[in-house]
């Protein structure tokens, strides 16, 4: 019984030890470094680094050198075993407001171990709510409009079913 | 001598300690082999943008008239004609007008109160007086089911229907005019440009060098700019088009825009195709 309780002491040092102590910013830089393979790129104001999360303020997205949108704050969280992704307050620039929708109030996205290959996501905001799943074994992107509003610009790129508006495409 | 700590559970915490010893290492190999020490940021052009002038310089050409202000008169004026109905096909262009409660039949080429019929659109005509082109639309009469609307085919279309491209672009001669509701229609409906015209990246290895028209659909207000496939588009008043942020700055601003020239490469060929926005 004592060689379990240590057994477990130690693996929940090293779990702890593992998180705390990760360097969440490098990280974060090497995702950069992965995102400017498809030309997107994160400027932000602010980044602060707490026990399980990266913080980041006034996050500004550009694609192919095009302001896209700003991101008042994005929270990364870990537990490894769970990971997490909050956008707050998304806002997409004026002159793509005919194609998408401008304001997106909060979104998440989450990845458990209990379903490996697949990242739940969550959102609202004008276009009202939203929720689906990135599918990363087949490549594949489902979101079902739940509550829609103001969908006029994106309705061509969905399709109608028994619920609402649905949304796919693949990766 | 008696023991403060137990010597187990200090053994305990110093196996602990070199353990989150060890993984700190490991982490910090990590960062030193694999992890990037800074980030990528995207870095603003703070320059200011040159200012976009159009001159022309021509010897030949009789010094700049002074400006006079004349008393216009009434009688003579553009608003005195009335568009009632239009015939255009692509041989012949025949439109209907009220003039001081006389109906008239026009052909291209003839005049009215000293207007020129000079072309005509789905819902407008196009007259010219003193090199100056007047644009006069159609006379719609909402009451009841009548109304009047041109006769050429794609008048069949319901008026109702959604985004409709209004304006166009008109070849008067010499040069041509770009009806600014065109541009306006595009400003804010992007997805309607791609329809129309296929926009091609050049690149040299990773370096984007500019844009190029993969395709032009006959008949569009691209192809009627005079645009054709494999033009290379490089500058678009005086800015140079070599990267996504200038072509979509271009884009975010076409509407505030009362001139424009296209600078593009056809061939080995360089041009400057220029246009009244009107």
């Amino acid at each position: 019984m004592q060689m379990v309780k240590k057994s477990l002491l130690v693996l929940m040092v090293t779990w702890l030890g593992i998180i705390i102590l990760m360097p969440k910013q490098e990280i974060y830089y090497k995702l950069e470094e992965a995102l400017d393979g498809y030309e997107i790129r994160l400027n932000e104001e602010k980044k602060s680094e707490g026990l399980f999360s990266l913080n980041l303020k006034g996050v500004t997205v550009y694609v192919k050198g095009i302001n896209i949108a700003t991101i008042d704050e994005v929270n990364l969280f870990t537990l490894l075993f769970y990971s997490s992704v909050e956008l707050r307050s998304l806002l997409v620039d004026e002159s793509l407001k005919t194609m998408i929708p401008q304001e997106t109030t909060s979104a998440v996205l989450r990845h458990s171990v209990l379903s490996p290959l697949d990242v739940s996501v969550m959102a609202n905001g004008s276009f009202g709510s939203l929720s689906g799943n990135i599918d990363l074994n087949e490549r594949k992107v489902h979101l079902d409009f739940n509550e829609s509003k103001k969908l006029q610009m994106l309705k061509p790129q969905l399709k109608k079913s028994e619920k609402g508006w649905v949304y796919e495409t693949s990766f | 001598m008696k023991h403060l700590f137990k010597p187990e559970i200090v053994k305990e915490l110093w196996t602990l300690l070199i353990l989150l010893l060890g993984i700190k290492v490991l982490w910090f190999l990590l960062q030193v082999v694999w992890l990037p020490t800074s980030g990528l940021d995207h870095l603003e052009e703070r320059g200011g943008k040159a200012l976009y002038y159009r001159a022309k310089l021509s010897p030949n050409e009789a010094p700049a008239p002074t400006i006079t202000k004349k008393a216009v008169p009434i009688a003579g004026s553009i608003k005195d004609i009335t568009l009632l109905a239009i015939y255009s096909a692509s041989d012949v262009t025949v439109v209907t007008v009220e003039y001081k409660r006389k109906t008239k039949v026009l052909a291209k080429g003839d005049e009215i109160n000293g207007f020129v019929l000079e072309g005509a659109g789905n819902n407008y005509a196009t007259f010219s007086k003193n090199a100056k082109i007047y644009k006069v639309t159609l006379r719609t009469i909402s009451k009841g089911n009548t109304s009047i609307q041109s006769s050429t085919p794609s008048s069949s279309a319901p008026l109702s229907r959604k985004r409709k491209v209004e304006g166009e672009v008109i070849d008067a001669g010499d040069h041509k005019i770009v009806d600014k509701s065109l541009l306006e229609h595009y400003a804010t409906n992007i997805d309607d440009i791609y329809k129309n015209i296929g926009i091609k990246e050049i690149k040299k290895g990773k370096e984007l060098e500019g844009f190029s028209i993969s395709f032009i659909r006959k008949g569009s207000p691209f192809a009627k700019l005079g645009l054709k496939r494999g033009d290379v588009i490089e500058s678009i008043n005086g800015q140079k088009i070599d990267s996504h942020k200038a072509a979509f700055d271009m884009y975010k601003n076409i509407q505030n825009i009362e001139n424009l020239t296209l600078g593009i490469k056809r061939g080995k060929e360089e041009m400057e195709l220029e246009y009244e926005v009107n």
